[in-house]
């Protein structure tokens, strides 16, 4: 059984390790030879020309493992995936980061990888929505979009030199503000087609980061600042007013009210309890959690309980099973 | 033979994995690992493999790096001898065949010393490779014995022990069948293991 570092009370140790059995025995991929250590040997059939991949070695005419990880098999090809723990990118992922230093045309970003990733001021759209050469001006503003703390979605656009390249060339990245970042383990995420989701009924954003950074925020309308018109040289040369330096005014705009602060938290408790578990984390899920916190009127310090984590566990076995039968 | 052990051990019992084995642990390096002995901790990081090797380096496998960092003060002979063995068996359970002309960096960082500190690091940094998703041949794992004047052999030996032993030898296992079987000396590839034994290294005199 996974090691859950929860304060369970002997009955809720049982009732958890019950439904995480339940939960293993409806795993599609559980065959007895599909987790192995190094050296381990693979069961394949040699009459079938098998295609030795990834993580696979040749010894003694015998297949074994070179890594640490789950035996895979597509096709011929046989191959083992790596347990990992880190976050590997790929060109195309969703990741939040936060900006750790404001460089000479770009940005560093902590990405939760074993390197800072760069984004670029050239791929970043700017704040005036015009699309232009990049001067020395807007170089000198550059604390004007994001400074150093900041949390900032954006795209991974392709491995450099000098590095991970990210670009914010859409209406969908940028700044994030007015909610709660949360990180957990990288693999709970998986890649999808659709990595920003609105929670309509309770009037909030989540963005599963591939990264392993989950952002949880109120919902802001994503409006097209794309201005047709050219702006003049003049103009464009004008200093960005600093963002940072707001009026109480437009605080009290900015104010986020009672009730979609305590949504926030109950979907950032929903992200923390299916960390603690070792759940992948989708939306469908996290709605589930949220409705069910509500509907048994809990307290929103009371979802990291171990009480309510075990329930979740049991739901979600109810929830895996319910779904094989309908298949 | 019978001895009286102060940390009521008996003589061929090892030391409890204290805090045991952490993995990625370190938020920058590709792998690592801190393996604890009771007193013993050791911290093993692992970078790369990254493009290049050195100029008597062959080109057509994969080099191994060793930085050795002791608790205090600079490195010495003794850290020096230490790097070369760990460095020689690091190599002995990679396949270097799969990145060739890349330079693997392994940094071993020495947090306290009790007595069996380079079965300890060979532990780590074989922890540490697999973090770091590097292909090896086999696990390892290292264990020291060392032998009283009376003649009694002694496993997993503190620092004290250590100082008032004849002689004391650290062995290096891998993790596949080879290591258990009874034939006198075996071919693993391009290397020999006598009784499955990779590495051995013996300190005092022996007879």
């Amino acid at each position: 059984m996974r090691e859950i570092q929860l304060p369970l009370s002997q009955t809720q140790k049982v009732r958890l390790q019950k439904a995480l059995e339940q939960l293993e025995s409806l795993s599609t991929k559980v065959n007895s030879d599909a987790s192995v250590i190094i050296a381990d040997s693979i069961h394949v059939n040699h009459e079938d020309g098998v295609l030795k991949g990834h993580g696979t070695a040749d010894l003694n005419g015998e297949v074994v493992a070179t890594l640490c990880g789950v035996v895979e098999r597509v096709n011929k090809l046989v191959y083992v995936r790596a347990l990992r723990s880190r976050y590997k990118p790929e060109v195309g992922d969703i990741v939040i980061g936060r900006v750790v230093e404001v460089a000479q045309k770009r940005w560093r970003l902590e990405i939760n990888y074993n390197q800072d990733a760069v984004l670029l001021l050239s791929s970043m759209n700017m704040p005036d929505g015009v699309q232009r050469r990049r001067t020395a001006v807007d170089e000198l503003n550059m604390r004007c979009i994001f400074e150093e703390n900041d949390v900032v979605c954006a795209e991974v656009r392709g491995f450099q030199h000098d590095g991970l390249h990210l670009q914010a060339r859409s209406r969908k990245y940028g700044k994030l503000n007015r909610g709660q970042l949360l990180t957990v383990p990288p693999y709970l995420v998986k890649r999808q087609k659709q990595h920003f989701h609105h929670l309509e009924e309770f009037g909030i954003d989540l963005i599963l980061g591939c990264n392993g950074f989950i952002w949880v925020g109120e919902h802001v309308e994503a409006k097209d600042d794309m201005i047709e018109d050219q702006v003049s040289q003049s103009d464009s040369q004008v200093l960005f007013p600093n963002k940072n330096c707001v009026s109480l005014e437009e605080q009290e705009k900015n104010y986020t009210i009672l009730e979609t602060r305590k949504y926030i938290s109950r979907a950032a408790n929903a992200v923390r309890v299916l960390s603690t578990l070792g759940f992948n984390i989708t939306l469908e899920i996290i709605k589930g959690i949220i409705d069910l916190s509500l509907s048994m009127n809990l307290d929103i310090h009371d979802m990291l309980g171990s009480e309510f984590c075990v329930l979740v566990a049991e739901k979600e076995a109810e929830r895996r099973s319910s779904m094989k039968k309908r298949r | 033979m019978e001895t009286d052990r102060p940390d009521s051990q008996t003589p061929n019992q090892l030391r409890p994995l204290a805090c045991s084995c952490s993995c990625s642990i370190l938020h920058r390096s590709h792998g690592s690992a801190s393996w604890a002995q009771r007193e013993t901790k050791v911290l093993a990081a692992v970078y790369g493999p990254k493009a290049g090797t050195k100029k008597n380096e062959n080109p057509k496998k994969a080099s191994i790096k060793v930085i050795w960092k002791p608790k205090t003060g600079q490195i010495g002979k003794v850290e020096k001898e230490y790097e070369m063995i760990l460095k020689r068996t690091l190599e002995s359970i990679c396949i270097r065949t799969i990145y060739p002309n890349t330079t693997t960096l392994v940094i071993v960082q020495i947090v306290h010393d009790d007595g069996v500190l380079l079965p300890c690091a060979i532990n780590a940094a074989c922890v540490a490779l697999v973090d770091a998703r590097i292909p090896l041949k086999h696990l390892v794992v290292a264990i020291c014995c060392s032998i009283t004047d009376s003649g009694c052999i002694i496993l997993d030996p503190t620092k004290d022990q250590e100082e008032k032993m004849k002689a004391f030898i650290n062995l290096v296992f891998p993790n596949t069948i080879v290591s258990v079987l009874p034939e006198g000396s075996l071919q693993e590839g391009s290397e020999t293991m006598a009784h499955g034994i990779m590495t051995s290294i013996t300190q005092g005199a022996m007879s």
